[in-house]
């Protein structure tokens, strides 16, 4: 019983990190219509913006986190004018090979820039235990599911109480209607790719104490992050939150309970099955001839 | 269409590699096959999304299943080469059908992502599944090829072959382009609804171009098996699907020229950015970028005028011929 509480906690918590990417992830492909292969990478990029200002600069964390949100918010607007602007017209697949493109490029630059070595990045709540049921958790993965519930209710609050939020979700459901409504569609585009980048800063710092930074971290996360947007419906908040908590509980207690070397086949077979058999996921897209 | 074109596309092929067969080094000649074996599986990818449009992201598993085949019928179950090569492809065919059936209903990025979790799953059985894939060290020790007695060991030789079978490869590819079967393929792209009115089975069209790109894999795939003798779980990860599919639209989707040319460039690349030592994945990327912007049709696309180019050059035609072939 202590067992299965630890195991649901962290696969809470690594479902959580998850669902912020996969929720950045949504933001993007139901704005702008592009599916985000770097997703990933932005959330690698997270973890090491962490890197790079709590451990190579050692500055305070509130100030690091700070410093390093603010650089993944200047990295998505970059995003934006490098990839999306230039390519919008392009067809599916070649977006997707830009993506694809630029994020060999970031998982490469990081490379460089902070070498192959693991980092560790600390939390801020390092060392300390709960004790719940009997049951010991680490206090920073209770923190990241807090974290996350209230990164989903201020995105709650953004999209359905502000008009700026308002505006972003009548881009999404038609471009030239929310332009003749006088909307300023560019910025409310890029605003978006910056919302997808900041999220995935967020997963990426609280990735960070969980695993070891690695610059090839990217790739798995962002397999992740599809099953589970698959899983909830794509283009559904909150079916890609509903499928990212699956994808994390199935990846902790699959790897626990029936085998740690076929763990992920698990989430990929269900994701599959998905796609067979219900293609517009739990919740449903709301465009149905997509599937 | 005729038989021509298709000749002159081998024979160009033939001419052009056994004059570098003569003046490049060994490790040269290596590259060169590798890229021979990768030019044939592009041209297979480029039935599946340069004609049919269906975006797939698990033609490495393909490639993989053909390496994998003939590996498991040598080694294990001591096969000739030449028996194993074509029952490797002929399963592979099969595989392709297995999954083809239930995937090929999804479109758009949804393929996409199926067919990436198809290729996932692929890479993951293939890492664990010890007793028949040795895991992660893979299999070794797969036996040479032999022609007439003569041991295809040395990078020269093989390359020969592999440019004797890209050129049939290839010759094969534009017969079936000019055919109709090759017409219906690029109608269901250009227009699902339109091109079933006019009688064309979509469904089948589709599973044809599907299976015929994995055939077209797995004789890449026993190729590069029978050449390094070694093969391992990550020779065939998602990594190079996507690679794959970079260098078909690096060189131009829809053209088996393009094909050829992608693969080419995108081996060679490395070789040729050498001086930039460790960045040159980074510059890569962004490289591959570039050619998305600047150049939208690929290489292939270059030699083409701006008011020719891609959908609007075969869009028509096809529709048009397609619709008179399939009247009773």
């Amino acid at each position: 019983m202590t067992d299965l509480i630890q195991l649901l906690i962290n696969g809470l918590a690594i479902g959580s990190v998850y669902a912020l990417a996969a929720i950045g992830f949504v933001i993007v492909y139901s704005a702008t219509g592009v599916v985000n292969f770097a997703a990933g990478q932005f959330v690698m990029f997270g973890t090491f913006a962490g890197v790079a200002m709590l451990l190579n600069a050692q500055l305070p964390w509130p100030v690091g986190y700070g410093a390093a949100l603010l650089a993944m918010a200047l990295f998505g607007a970059l995003f934006f004018a490098v990839l999306y602007l230039p390519l919008r017209a392009s067809p599916v697949v070649t977006i997707i090979i830009g993506t694809v493109a630029i994020g060999i490029t970031m998982q490469n630059a990081a490379l460089l820039a902070f070498g192959s070595w693991p980092f560790r990045l600390p939390s801020p709540v390092e060392g300390v235990n709960l004790t719940i049921a009997g049951a010991t958790i680490s206090a920073h993965a209770v923190a990241v599911v807090i974290v996350t519930a209230l990164m989903v209710a201020l995105l709650w609050l953004l999209f359905f109480r502000t008009s700026l939020g308002i505006g972003m979700r009548a881009v999404a459901q038609d471009i030239k209607a929310a332009r003749l409504m006088g909307l300023k569609v560019n910025r409310l585009l890029a605003l978006s790719w910056v919302l997808a980048a900041l999220l995935a800063g967020i997963a990426g710092l609280m990735l960070g104490p969980m695993w070891f930074a690695d610059t090839s971290m990217g790739d798995p996360i962002a397999l992740k992050a599809f099953a589970a947007t698959i899983i909830g419906g794509f283009g559904s908040l909150p079916g890609a939150i509903i499928g990212a908590l699956f994808v994390g509980l199935s990846e902790v207690l699959g790897a626990s309970y029936v085998s740690s070397a076929y763990k992920d086949l698990i989430s990929f077979g269900i994701m599959i099955l998905f796609l067979l058999l219900r293609p517009q996921g739990v919740f449903g897209e709301r465009i149905q001839d997509r599937g | 269409m005729s038989i021509r074109i298709p000749l002159l596309v081998g024979a160009v092929i033939l001419i052009a590699g056994l004059i570098l067969s003569m003046l490049l080094t060994d490790y040269h000649l290596r590259l060169l096959n590798l890229a021979a074996i990768s030019a044939i599986a592009v041209i297979g990818l480029n039935f599946a999304f340069g004609y049919a449009g269906l975006i797939s992201l698990g033609h490495a598993a393909f490639v993989g299943a053909g390496a994998y085949g003939v590996a498991l019928l040598t080694t294990l179950f001591v096969w000739s080469p030449w028996l194993a090569l074509p029952a490797a492809v002929a399963g592979t065919a099969v595989l392709a059908m297995l999954i083809g059936v239930p995937l090929l209903r999804l479109k758009g990025h949804y393929l996409a992502l199926a067919t990436l979790g198809f290729n996932v799953s692929f890479s993951i059985v293939a890492a664990n599944w010890i007793d028949a894939t040795g895991g992660t060290n893979g299999i070794s020790r797969i036996p040479e090829l032999q022609i007439a007695g003569h041991a295809l060991t040395d990078e020269r030789s093989y390359l020969w072959f592999a440019l004797l079978v890209l050129a049939a490869s290839a010759a094969v590819a534009a017969l079936i382009h000019g055919s109709r079967h090759g017409r219906a393929m690029i109608a269901v792209r250009d227009d699902e609804t339109a091109s079933s009115m006019t009688g064309i089975d979509v469904p089948r069209v589709k599973l044809a171009a599907f299976v015929l790109s994995s055939v077209y894999a797995a004789v890449a795939g026993a190729l590069f098996a029978f050449h390094m003798r070694f093969i391992s779980p990550e020779d065939f990860g998602y990594a190079h699907s996507i690679t794959y599919l970079a260098m078909l639209v690096v060189g131009g989707e829809g053209s088996i020229v393009g094909a050829i040319l992608g693969a080419l460039l995108v081996t060679f690349l490395p070789e040729w950015l050498r001086f930039l030592g460790s960045a040159y994945l980074a510059f890569f990327g962004l490289f591959v970028l570039a050619i998305l912007i600047f150049l939208p049709s690929g290489l292939a696309g270059i030699r083409r005028p701006r008011s020719f180019r891609r959908h609007e050059l075969i869009k028509w035609p096809a529709l048009v011929a397609a619709s008179k072939e399939a009247r009773p």
